[in-house]
Order: structure tokens, then sequence, then C-alpha cells
């Protein structure tokens, strides 16, 4: 029979085609780009299962057929078939929401027959507890609720008349913290009540839509929660600095849509207007700033990053809770980095602690069970060896 | 190295294959078992040493058996020997941590000081080439099967690729003859690639989806009734598109190459009783099973109760092999006591005067409980898990939320088409094994582009029976 009019001649020509071009155009493109073939590269190194697999992987991030379709697949399964992939939750009203914090809730702990000792947050902060203690400075522990935690009716509609719930993983933290006398604020509590309120619930969201993050009205309402905790405990006295606040309204995509890394996705979705807050000086009018020698040191993640390091800048937290408090802070910052990086961060610029009476330490929910690099114990270098004091440009944030 | 990645269809598929087909025949099954080596070793180098060192084993051990002269006595204690060098092999790495563990968990019920277990790593598919070793062994001893002649041939047949990690299990004596001569066609080869793509396309378009919706119910604290259903369902499907899609690739790549393997599958959910339906699943397994555990331990020539209890017997063990967990024990008890009791009932169900329909999804129904027990955690959570299916245990406050994730329209059109596949009586590999016309290559070809899509923009993509 004539090849040409033979129809398994046609497939199997079309199937070797296909499984033989897509590796000759990305090597062809690899060469125009002067990157070297990347396929050649396991036979630079000794085989071993790790190697293999970042090898692996390396081909699969690089690879052309997974640049140019991936944001199609993502954007039809975003836009017909409601499906976010690993990362995105598609919710009520336009909200979106993080699909491993809801794992975080949603799934069974681990049971362990002994603590490890390399993730376990009450050890963790147990023991930062202590270390700052030792050197006469009070811990705050501020762990931020999961947006889903705070809004369950925007996730589904079986939880349209919920108004918050939490996992007992989180109030097992949280009780096990409060009896070792851990000072904590709990803002989900907080959140719930004002959530209660039919004009703060309806009118101002304390989190964003689009975005695994508060809003500033969130921001607002836990600045004034912790200031009012922390003038009760008596452990900081209002200061001498008058602040002022200037609407600084910004359009915003949610991370969790940019998560998607999808174009199309981002290209159909409007940007939800935020109506930040900025703070600023009320001597000069200049947008608040962190001061080395402050009384408290703020550590934390992307929520104490958001508004403030990023657009319009002076509007986070941190700037809100300097308001309050009526003096500048200091912070560190790492975002994701919450449960450990920012206390390693903290150990290698241990003079950010002198003249330091509270450190706030801020961690998002999930991140109780999904912090990266766990929850180590971080021990801080000796309080004898009396660094001096930092300049506001200590400030790290990332 | 797993069929459906980059690696392997865009690197190591088309060198291998181009390598292939411009060697000469002799040096065919030598550049297989090169390759094989390369595709197993993939997930953890020192595995292919450990294959290579069984395969040399077996080959030696087979050359005793068949000594010329050899007594008896000396073949039964050469198999005998080799047979309890490949099962102890198997029983270290697979069962040594299961066994020290529950030893622990008497010692500590006992009140005595328990000891450390080692951690000992499973090398994956090494339950399926010591089935396929243990098959040539026992088919020389019983005289069912000629000694290979040559250790590329015998070393071809045991890493084999296509079905070295999943099977299908292939007995030695099935593969001998092809080892030695095989024709290589443009009709064996064009099924061949029919075979793979749809095998391809049940994996990565429906078992993938699948599985995201089983892993989300299983892995959830307390789950409402509605989503256990759904999750256990998910998994039910799951389990047949992953397993039976990834045999389906390994016959086809097996016809690639020239050989014919058997056919695994056959519609088991459309089974209308228990005993029907283990003669459509994995039946490669099941063959082996009943060839040589069943008849080994007398079958049903030594009385009905004997046949109930050696029934349950194999399938305990056949639960065994899947896993060394109480779970598969269980598992495998669940499935003895059907096939048992359905025996007893001269090989008809309790539901057989039943419309037809509702025989299948009793029967449908009853491998979904039992797969709770397959891919629940542990024996706790698979208990915990038949709670919340029944309602028998309280949904967990923030359970609702589950919905979010496992009741999209993406997951409800992937299992309405998975219910609707399962259920039609045309079996793809039926349609694949057709001859190749026009219209079907202008169907499979966009299968397999689309496949292909979704594969390299998937972030989830386990394979579910490397584990066993």
């Amino acid at each position: 029979m004539n090849r040409a009019r033979d129809p398994r001649w046609l497939l199997i020509l079309i199937f070797l085609g296909i499984i033989g071009i897509v590796p000759l155009i990305q090597t062809a493109l690899e060469i125009r780009d002067e990157e070297g073939v990347r396929a050649m590269e396991v036979f630079g190194q000794f085989p071993t299962a790790a190697s293999l697999r970042a090898y692996e992987r390396r081909l699969e991030e690089a690879s052309w057929a997974t640049k140019v379709t991936r944001p199609w697949i993502q954007f039809a399964h975003f836009a017909f078939l409601r499906d976010g992939g690993t990362k995105c939750a598609i919710g009520l009203d336009g909200w979106y929401f993080y699909k491993p914090s809801l794992n975080y809730m949603l799934e069974r702990p681990v049971i362990r027959k002994t603590v490890d000792p390399l993730n376990d947050p009450f050890t963790a902060i147990a023991d930062f507890r202590d270390q700052l203690a030792a050197r006469g400075i009070q811990l705050v522990v501020m762990p931020v609720p999961n947006k889903e935690s705070v809004y369950p009716d925007k996730v589904t509609p079986r939880m349209r008349n919920s108004g918050g719930v939490r996992t007992h993983r989180t109030q097992d933290l949280l009780r096990r913290l409060r009896t070792a006398n851990v000072e904590v604020i709990d803002l989900f509590d907080h959140f719930q009540q004002l959530r209660k309120q039919p004009s703060a619930a309806s009118e101002k969201p304390l989190y964003l839509a689009q975005d695994t993050h508060w809003s500033p009205a969130g921001v607002a309402h836990a600045a004034k929660i912790v200031s009012r905790r922390l003038m009760q405990l008596g452990w900081i006295q209002p200061g001498r600095v008058d602040y002022a606040e200037r609407l600084a309204p910004v359009r915003r995509l949610g991370d969790v849509l940019r998560m998607l890394q999808a174009p199309l996705i981002e290209r159909r979705v409007t940007p939800e207007a935020v109506p930040c807050v900025q703070v600023v000086r009320l001597d000069n009018g200049q947008p608040y700033a962190h001061a080395g020698d402050a009384e408290i040191l703020v550590l934390g993640d992307s929520f104490m990053r958001i508004y403030q390091q990023d657009e319009p800048m002076s509007a986070g937290f941190i700037s809100h809770l300097a308001k309050e408090l009526k003096q500048p802070l200091m912070a560190v910052v790492n975002d994701g980095g919450g449960s450990t990086l920012v206390r390693q961060e903290l150990r290698g610029t241990p003079a950010l602690l002198r003249n330091k009476k509270v450190v706030l330490w801020e961690f998002v929910e999930r991140d109780i069970g999904l912090g990266l690099h766990g929850w180590q114990k971080v021990a801080l270098p000796p309080d004898s060896q009396r660094p001096s004091p930092p300049t506001a440009s200590n400030s790290t944030g990332n | 190295m797993v069929f459906t990645t980059q690696i392997f269809v865009f690197y190591f598929l088309p060198l291998f294959l181009l390598v292939y087909y411009n060697l000469p025949r002799g040096w065919r099954n030598v550049w297989i078992t090169l390759a094989s080596y390369v595709f197993y070793g993939w997930w953890e180098p020192w595995f292919s040493g450990l294959m290579l060192l069984t395969t040399v084993m077996d080959f030696v051990w087979g050359g005793v058996i068949t000594r010329p002269g050899a007594t008896q006595a000396q073949r039964k204690a050469a198999v005998l020997a080799c047979v309890a060098t490949n099962l102890g092999l198997l029983g270290f790495f697979k069962y040594y941590m299961f066994a020290a563990e529950t030893l622990n968990q008497l010692l500590a019920a006992a009140g005595a000081t328990q000891f450390a277990v080692m951690q000992v790593v499973l090398p994956v598919g090494i339950s399926f080439y010591t089935f396929h070793s243990l098959t040539y062994i026992i088919d020389l001893y019983r005289g069912d099967a000629t000694p290979a002649k040559s250790f590329s041939g015998f070393s071809a047949f045991v890493a084999l690729f296509p079905d070295l990690v999943a099977g299908p299990i292939i007995r030695y004596k099935t593969l001998a003859e092809q080892l030695r001569e095989r024709d290589h066609t443009v009709s064996r080869f064009s099924s061949g690639v029919s075979i793979f793509i749809a095998g391809f396309a049940k994996k990565i378009i429906l078992a993938n989806p699948c599985g995201k919706v089983a892993d989300a119910s299983f892995s959830a604290a307390d789950p409402l009734a509605l989503d256990a259903w759904v999750g256990v369902l998910a998994y039910t499907f799951q389990i047949y598109f992953d397993f039976c899609g990834y045999s389906d690739m390994a016959v086809g790549l097996g016809r690639m190459l020239g050989f014919e393997f058997t056919r695994n599958f056959d519609s088991p959910y459309r089974s209308e009783s228990i005993t029907e339906l283990w003669r459509r699943w994995h039946i490669s397994l099941s063959n082996v099973l009943r060839d040589y555990l069943y008849i080994a331990l007398g079958g049903n020539r030594k009385g009905e109760g004997r046949t109930y209890f050696n029934l349950a017997v194999v399938m305990i063990l056949g639960g065994l092999w899947h896993g060394a967990k109480w779970n598969f024990v269980l598992w495998g008890a669940f499935h003895g006591s059907l096939l048992a009791f359905e025996r007893w009932r001269g090989k008809r169900s309790a539901y057989d005067r039943l419309p037809g329909p509702l025989r299948i999804g009793l029967t449908f129904l009853l491998m979904m409980l039992s797969w709770v027990l397959f891919r629940a955690d542990n024996l706790g959570a698979a208990m915990d898990f038949y709670q919340a299916m029944f309602g028998l245990r309280p949904a967990g406050i923030v359970s609702p939320l589950l919905d979010s994730i496992i009741h999209t329209p993406y997951h409800v059109v992937i299992l309405a088409a998975c219910a609707a596949l399962v259920f039609q009586p045309l079996q793809a590999h039926d349609w694949a094994e057709r001859p190749v016309t026009w219209g079907k290559t202008a169907m499979l070809i966009p299968l397999f582009v689309f496949s292909l899509v979704v594969m390299v923009s998937q972030d989830f993509n386990p394979f579910l029976y490397f584990q066993f």
C-alpha cells in the first residue's frame, strides 16, 4: 500500500513527529538563546534521586510547550470550569481563596508520636518568648486569621449563614500558648464581632476579595485592637508623635489570581479598588517611617508588608499601629516566613533588639501547619554583645 | 520514570525508539535492557543495582533447576532457595517496617520495651518484577518453560520497561518466544500507538482530576457524608483510569517494540458480581495468583470448605501484595469473603435475581466500599471515613468548606465523563485495538495533542500503582 494513503503510517508519523519535534524545538530555542542544551545537563552530574528530580523539574520549567500552553489551559479551567488549580479556590461574589489555606483548615493533622523539633509551633514560640524575657523584652503573638476563617460565607453557599469558623488545630495551639502564659492577641474573635455589625460587614470587608490578605479596614481594626491591648498590659506608654491619615486609594489585582500565572485571567478580571489610608507625620507631612530606637519591634510576614512596603507605602498595619501608639516602630518582614525565617533574620541583626520593650510577632494562621522552613527554635545571640543602635535603614523586608 | 511525564514522552521514548529501530535485531534486547535500567534507575539509581542483582541470581538459579542430570531433590531445593530469596528481598523491602511496627505495638501492649525500627525505602515496582522472576523460576521447575538461552534475553524480560513497574504481570513463557523472535510491523506499531494514546488520555484527562477530588476528601478531618461519598466515587474512578490507563500504555509500548502483552482490564465496573469483577480487574495478577498460589494450595480440588479457605487466603495475600498495611489485609479479606460467599452460591451473587443494571450497580457499590480500605492512610482513618459516609460521625465545623474544592463544575464534568465511560459497553482498549482508519486517526491525534497539552499544564500527576 502507498504509505501516503495508509492511515496507519499517518498515525505513526504524526505520533513520532509530535514526541520528536517538542524536544527539537526546545533544543533549537536554547541554542538560539545561548543557554546551553538543558537536556544534556544530565550527563554533567552524578545521578542521585535528588539530582534527577531537580533536572526533570528544570526541564519542565524551561519547556516551551509548558510556557505556551499552560496559560491557556489555566484560563480555560478558570473561566469555563471554575477551577483554579492547586492555588486558587473560586468563591462567591467575586471572592477568591488560597487553596493551601483551605487545605490547612480542612486536613486531618498528622499525629506524631514525638514532637518534631523542627516543626512545632508551640515549642518555637514558647522558646522565643523565654529568650526575649531573658532580655527584659515582652512577646506578643498575633496570628492573623485565614481569610477563609473570617469569611467562610464567601467560600461556599453551605456556609452562607456563618460569620466565621476556626479549625481545631488553631484553637489547640492558642489554648496551649495561653496556658503557658504567652500573650496572644486573637484577632479572630474581634473580626467576628466586627462582622456581626451590619455596616462593617457589608460596607468594609476586613479582607480583600481577590487577595489572601486583609483590607485597609482589616488593617486599621487590627492596629486598634493591638494598640488597646498593649496599653491595657501597660507594656507600652503612648508616645508623642502625632500622625494623620491621608487617603491613598490603589487598584490591586489580588495575589491569588496572580499565582495562577495566566495573563489571560489577569486581563479578564478587573483589579480590586482598595481604599488605602496612608499614615503621615502631622508635623512634616512625611509618610510614616521606622525608627531604629523604637520600643516595639514587629516581626511578620506579608500581612505586615501589604500597603506598607508596597503601594501606596506607609499604609499598612505597622503605620497604623504607630499612629495608634503615637510612636514609630521597627520591623522585620519576610514574605511567607513568619514562622521561622523572620526570627532567623532577627538573629542575623540582633542590634534590632536594642532598647526594645515589646516584640510583636505576627504570622498568618495557615502557617501553623504550612510555615516555610517549619517552626524551628532560633537561638538569639547572647545579650552581652551590646550592639550599637541600628538605624531605620536596618529594617528588612522582601 | 513515569510514562506521563515530559522526560519520558519527549526525551526517553523518542530517543529509545530511534536507537531501537536502527539497531540490528540481535542487539535490540540489549538496548531494551540498558534503557530499562535507566528508566527504572530514574527514581533512585541504586534500585537498578538491586534489580540487576536479583536478575543475575534468578538467571543462575534457572540454570541450576534445568541443569542436565539434576535430581528432583536438587531441582526442588534450587526452586525453594530461589523463591525464598526473591520473597525474602520483597519481604525485607516491603514488609519489614510493617512487621517491626506491628511487633512494637504488641510489645507496647504487653508493657515490654520497644525497639527502634529501621527505615527501609521501598523500591518502586519491586512487587511486579519479583513476580515476573518467580513465574520464570516456577515455570522452569514445573517444566512449563524452557530456560532463557541468553542473559540479555532474560534481563530484557525482567527489566522490560513498559511493564516493569506496574504490570501487566507477564510470565516468562508468554514472552520467551517473543524475546527470541518478534515481528515489527506497521499494523502492530500503529495499534500500539492507538492503545498508548488511549491509556495516556485516561490517565491525564480523567484519573488525575479524580485524584484531586479523592485526595481532598480523604485528607479532610471530618467530611460531610456527601463529600465522603463523592471522594470515594472519585477514587473508584481514579484507581481504574490510572491503573487501566497505565496498563494500556504498557500494552501500547510493548506493541511498538513488537511484543504482545496480555490485556489487564476488561470493563471491570460493568461486572454483575464480585466473581466476575475479579475476572476483569487486574487480570494478569488474578491469573498469577490463581496459577501459582490458589492451585498450589489445592484450588477447588480438596473439598468445598478448603476451596473457600483457599479463596480467602489468596485474596488476603493478594491484598498484602498491594501494600504492607492492615488496610490491605482487610481489603483482601473483604474480597476473599465475597468470593467465597459467591462460590458457595454457585458463583452467583447475593443479588443475582435483580435486573442487570442493579446487579452492576450493587457490585460497583461493593467495590466502592472496599476502595475506602485501599485509599485510607491507615485502618483508623478508614473507619472514620466509613462513619463519615454513613453519617455516624459528626462533620467538622469547617468541613462544609470542602465544597469549594471538590464540587467544582470541572470535577462534576470529569466525574460524569468517567461514569459514562466505565458503564458503556465499548471500552477504549477495544476501540484502539480495531484497525487504524482515517476516522480513528483523526480522533486519536487531537486526543493525544490535547492530553499532552493538559499534561504539561498539570501540577498534579501522581501514579497510584507504583506504591504497590
